[in-house]
């Protein structure tokens, strides 16, 4: 038994043959669902693209005014910063922390992995810190909320237009791009074709010298 | 214990972070296609699943009756619970945004702390049930948990941008007790391993 021509579905460890996919199609575990591959074209390429795309955007989208208020008279300017700075001075340390990481910080290392590693592959050019980018990829994928900030936007928003006139900035049009890039990029990053990109690299690294 | 059909009963484990499949056989400890320790099933999956659902349980009752935001108006404070806030956007008409938030805020952090609460049990005490349909609710607990989190960053735009001298809004006690019952709850759907449930079955 040659353990390349098996796999096994995470969520019910059923042993399988592995799938093969065309591209555009998806494999499922035939015993409880779960989807197991869904092959994308040109993977790499895509990813590389996609993620210096969102690299660049992401920088209009923290520093550009998002959303603007005028409340008798008083004008107010938010980006996704001034409302972690305006947590932190209430005393709220923890949501503060909380909204940094999961608005801020996560979706910029996320984005610079997947830079590094889609990167790598695309000039294929071996790295022996590939694998451990990958691992901490692969566990800070739940933990990028910006579609998740995003709703709250929209919540935010029509909870004060019923108080005073908004004005949408650059900043949001920018966020918004960094959304549909982001989301792009993790439906089109097909991680086993990219595990066995890395694997073969190193491969070809240790025969090499 | 373990049905045939299992990879594991079939003498392999596969990799937590990559997905590779490794022969037991050879007694590996690390993955090697990535390095990363081996376990058959997710290392105190049930212990790590019920350590962090009691914590959200304790947490979820100041986040529901603390203030989660107050609207400081000429001086005049008037503090909102969660379910407050709900009330209020439906009263003044903003339905479908009242719902969204009943459904982010209330309805998925509740179902969320019930639903893994039947997981745990279920695989504690090797319930014989359609494996394929609690699977199932189990993908749509570890997908929803993280639309939560919806409320607090709300809060934080509303706190930064309604700071005028006249008119505040103040973050409340219950915003952290929310947000961490939201990541709690994550971890805990995090640590649960489905594949206990397919361990469980006899009729397989
Ligand atoms: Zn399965
Ligand atoms: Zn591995």
């Amino acid at each position: 038994m040659n353990s390349t021509n098996y796999d096994s579905c995470p969520e019910c460890d059923l042993l399988l043959r592995s799938a093969h996919p065309k591209i555009g199609e998806k494999a499922h575990c035939p015993r409880c669902g779960f989807l197991l591959s869904r092959p994308r074209k040109q993977s790499v390429e895509r990813t590389f693209a996609l993620s210096i795309a969102g690299f660049i955007l992401f920088f209009p989208a923290n520093l550009l005014p998002m959303v603007g208020i005028t409340i008798l008279g008083n004008a107010n300017t938010g980006i996704l910063m001034s409302g972690v700075i305006a947590l932190f001075n209430e005393g709220m340390v923890a949501v503060a922390i909380v909204v940094f990481l999961a608005s801020i910080l996560f979706p910029l290392v996320h984005i610079s992995l997947s830079l590094l590693i889609s990167g790598h592959l695309y000039f294929n050019r071996p790295n022996r810190y590939l694998v451990g980018w990958m691992r901490w990829m692969h566990h800070l994928d739940e933990w990028v909320m910006l579609e998740v900030y995003m709703l709250g936007i929209i919540v935010a928003c029509v909870k004060l237009m019923a108080i005073a006139p908004l004005k949408f900035g650059w900043g949001l049009y920018a966020f918004i791009a960094l959304i549909i890039i982001t989301t792009m990029l993790t439906s089109g990053l097909d991680t086993e074709l990219f595990w066995q990109r890395i694997e073969q690299l190193g491969k070809e690294n240790n025969l090499a010298h | 214990m373990h049905t045939k059909a299992n990879a594991l009963a079939q003498g392999f484990i596969r990799c937590h972070d990559c997905g590779c499949l490794v022969k037991t056989v050879d007694h590996p400890s690390a993955c090697p296609r990535c390095d990363s320790q081996l376990h058959p099933r997710r290392p105190h999956s049930l212990q790590r699943t019920t350590a962090f659902l009691f914590s959200s349980f304790f947490l979820y009752i100041p986040a529901n009756i603390f203030p989660i935001m107050t609207v400081n108006q000429f001086g005049a404070g008037d503090p909102h619970t969660i379910a407050g806030g709900i009330i209020e956007l439906i009263d003044s008409g903003m339905i479908p945004i009242g719902l969204l938030v009943l459904v982010a805020s209330i309805l998925v952090p509740s179902s969320k702390l019930i639903g893994i609460t039947l997981l745990l049990l279920c695989a504690h005490f090797r319930w014989q049930i359609n494996a394929r349909r609690w699977t199932v609710m189990y993908r749509v607990i570890a997908f929803v948990g993280r639309w939560s989190m919806l409320d607090i960053f709300m809060i934080s735009i509303l706190v930064d941008l309604v700071n005028s001298g006249s008119v505040q809004i103040i973050a409340g006690p219950a915003a952290t007790a929310f947000a961490a019952v939201v990541i709690l709850t994550m971890f805990a759907a995090e640590n649960f391993d489905p594949r206990l449930l397919w361990d469980n079955q006899q009729n397989l």
